[in-house]
């Protein structure tokens, strides 16, 4: 590859790994070295005194433990075809979601890629474990080998480095929503290089309002903690965090349905949700300008500050323009899944469900021809990450199939 | 007071579509059958929001918040009616504190603050504000605020034997007063000074004192024993809240003070910390009567101030302090 410039390897802080012997030699997928590295990364994560507090962390690491990464190996390498990576991959990171630098330095190494990746300068708890362990591994003389495909590292906003690495990789995975992503793209790059680009999304979650009805009391608690999670846990800022709650059904059930529902749910948040002043205030201002604008926010139910409840008596062509906070939701109640179709647009990403059938979903998806939803998920797995994420299959986007 | 706030309430639902519509759509099951029940906006919503309960057309005078640096600004539309309360308000709460009579006046701010109109901010209303009970107005700083110790002098020693009324902004008076003389180990003799300073910390916030520390060092350097601290925000202009001699900010007969639980807005009893809400009968043009603020603060008690005054009285804590965000947008750092 390219030398990198002084001007350009001066302004660069290296982290973990090394860029004087970086290779752009790419490897078969899920190659073993780099299987047995993730696995003993995993292993050091998950004895590392700090990752207790850090859910994000063993999160990360339980993914990676060995079992998981061997069961995906069989499944891409169940075609008995060639895939090797492309070369260097060179990866703009997220500030907001700390760990996903290490999901994404997952996905390019076993896609068979050498791994640049640029680290946010935003200090976090979750980045300083991942980062040491990382570097304690590197140091490590078993793993000599990986010093020359993997580099953590971390400069200012600079648009010279970034132009280089952009135009030097063989593929480019930018973390960071619509600008940063416009901005990224400004930059030239080789003919075939390949992009892995995740823009700013919206989510939903459908609701079978009969199915909660149903449920008894165990399976009702366990879910209203999965519901928790999925909008509480980023603080609803996550691309994957639900914005709307549809209930499919007659008004009857479902509004038995959120009485039941939505008091259990705000008892959660009560004790596992931090709410702080300044977040109340940026919801009740939200909540205030919706009352005027939204045209279809008929009433919004406060639910003490904990959950705002936006009940709209219609959806909107555009409802991905309306977003919440800190546990604000777009609430509606629709007769038929059908009615979501007109207003799913390429923004939508993951649509959590429960009480209806995946195959109804999926020939619903096909019916209506949608340009947007990339994940259907049961309710509590809207958080979860995954090597098919946001559209892409991280593997397949990143390596080449050799015709042989 | 409950009265007015309520019939406020009613005026601006019949007056104004947008808080209408705010009242029927987060309010929709409330009665309002006590002062702590009564609705209210969030101080921001104006920062977003033409909020007016008159016709444009009567609309005499638009303020502006000064806003902190970055963000949009408060609009706030006044009519005759309400500018004139404003100003009938404030002089019978400074009466209060000053006596019936006009005072010489000095500014501890420079002549050019208030010589452009055009750029009515909150310290511009301020110092017009209070020029209002005062004769005779003298600037204590040049244009470039620095410190006119002569001129100071000279208007002390023209009006030896009387009280003088002196206006500034906090950190104004630190920064360009206090700070000024401290580092030059000089000092004044304003022995016959009433200072009246409000408006907070702005940026100075890593410098700022306690009250006591700001009187004793106050009195050091320039003699001034009475200092009264104001509270107030430019969306109830004429309605603050001043501190008395125990160092304790009163709400007045036509104000009232609430403090509230941010995690269900349920009203706290003394003591306890919350987000401070203030209601004023003044605003009749905008629905600003009944303002959720963006200060933490706590009741101190009612109607017991070691003072003698009535009513609630209270602290402020400080601004409600920025989180981290999280999330997946424009996360480039």
């Amino acid at each position: 590859m390219t030398p990198i410039p002084d001007a350009v390897s001066r302004k660069i802080a290296v982290l973990a790994g090394s860029l004087s012997a970086i290779s752009n030699k790419p490897v078969e997928i899920f190659n073993e070295s780099r299987i047995e590295f993730l696995a003993q990364l995993s292993r050091y994560l998950l004895a590392h005194p700090a990752s207790k507090a850090l859910p994000d962390v063993v999160t990360f690491a339980y993914w990676c433990r060995h079992a998981n990464l061997m069961r995906l190996r069989t499944l891409y390498l169940r075609d008995h075809r060639l895939r090797m990576g492309l070369g260097l991959t060179f990866h703009i990171s997220p500030a907001n979601v700390p760990v996903n630098f290490a999901f994404s330095m997952a996905f390019g190494l076993l896609s068979g890629n050498t791994c640049v990746l640029r680290l946010p300068r935003k200090a976090s708890a979750t980045a300083d474990v991942l980062v040491q362990t990382i570097k304690t591994l590197l140091d490590e003389p078993r793993y000599l080998a990986l010093r020359q495909v993997l580099a953590l590292v971390q400069y200012e906003r600079d648009d010279e480095i970034s132009k280089f690495w952009m135009s030097e990789a063989d593929g480019r995975i930018i973390w960071g929503g619509d600008q940063t992503v416009t901005h990224m793209r400004a930059f030239p790059c080789k003919p075939r290089s390949r992009e892995v680009a995740f823009s700013d999304r919206y989510s939903l979650c459908v609701l079978n309002p009969v199915s909660i009805l149903e449920m008894d009391k165990r399976v009702f608690k366990q879910f209203c903690k999965d519901l928790f999670n999925d909008v509480y846990l980023m603080d609803q800022a996550a691309c994957s965090s639900p914005q709307l709650i549809a209930w499919i059904g007659n008004q009857e059930d479902a509004r038995s349905a959120q009485t039941r529902l939505w008091p259990a749910v705000v008892k959660i948040a009560k004790q596992k949700y931090a709410l702080q002043a300044v977040q109340v205030m940026d919801k009740f201002v939200q909540a205030c300008r919706s009352a005027l604008s939204g045209s279809h926010v008929q009433v919004i139910e406060r639910h003490e500050n904990l959950l705002y409840r936006m009940r709209l008596d219609a959806i909107d062509l555009h409802q991905d323009a309306y977003r919440g906070y800190f546990g604000t939701v777009h609430e509606v109640v629709l007769p038929h899944l059908d009615e979501l179709g007109p207003i799913v647009n390429e923004r939508y990403q993951t649509l959590t469900v429960h009480g209806i059938d995946n195959a109804f979903t999926r020939e619903w998806i096909v019916r209506h021809q949608l340009r947007g939803i990339d994940r259907v998920v049961p309710v509590g797995r809207a958080m979860d990450m995954n090597i098919v994420w946001d559209g892409y299959d991280m593997v397949a986007s990143l390596s080449r199939l050799i015709d042989v | 007071m409950f009265d007015a706030m309520q019939s406020l309430t009613a005026h601006h639902k019949g007056a104004c579509l947008a808080y209408r519509q705010i009242l029927e759509k987060l309010w929709s099951e409330q009665d309002f059958a006590s002062i702590e029940a009564l609705p209210f906006l969030p101080v921001r919503l104006f920062k977003h929001e033409r909020l007016l309960s008159v016709p444009q057309s009567e609309v005499v005078k638009t303020m502006t918040s000064s806003g902190t640096s970055g963000q949009s600004v408060s609009h706030i539309f006044l009519d005759k009616q309400t500018s004139a309360m404003q100003v009938k308000v404030l002089s019978r709460i400074v009466g209060e504190f000053i006596g019936p009579r006009r005072l010489p006046m000095l500014v501890i701010d420079c002549r050019s603050t208030v010589a452009n109109r055009l750029k009515f901010s909150a310290r511009t209303a301020g110092i017009l504000g209070f020029s209002m009970f005062a004769r005779d107005v003298e600037f204590a700083l040049d244009d470039d605020m620095s410190l006119n110790e002569e001129r100071v002098s000279q208007f002390a020693a023209k009006n030896a034997g009387q009280p003088i009324l002196i206006f500034g902004f906090t950190f104004i008076v630190w920064l360009h007063l206090l700070r000024w003389l401290e580092s030059r180990s000089n000092s004044l003799a304003l022995e016959q000074g009433i200072l009246i300073h409000g408006g907070g910390w702005k940026q100075l916030q890593s410098q700022a004192v306690d009250h006591q520390e700001f009187r004793q060092r106050l009195l050091a350097v320039t003699g001034i024993s009475r200092v009264h601290n104001y509270y107030g925000m430019v969306e109830q202009t004429g309605s603050i809240f001043m501190e008395c001699e125990h160092g304790h900010l009163h709400a007045s007969a036509w104000s009232d003070v609430i403090v509230r639980d941010p995690i269900n807005f349920n009203p706290l009893p003394s003591g306890q910390p919350g987000l401070i809400q203030l209601l004023s009968v003044i605003p009749r043009s905008y629905p600003g009567h009944s303002l959720l603020s963006e200060d933490e603060g706590a009741l101190l008690g009612v109607d017991d101030c070691p003072c003698g005054r009535l009513g609630a009285y209270f602290k402020v804590l400080g601004r409600i302090q920025n989180a981290e965000t999280r999330g997946c947008s424009d996360t480039y750092t």
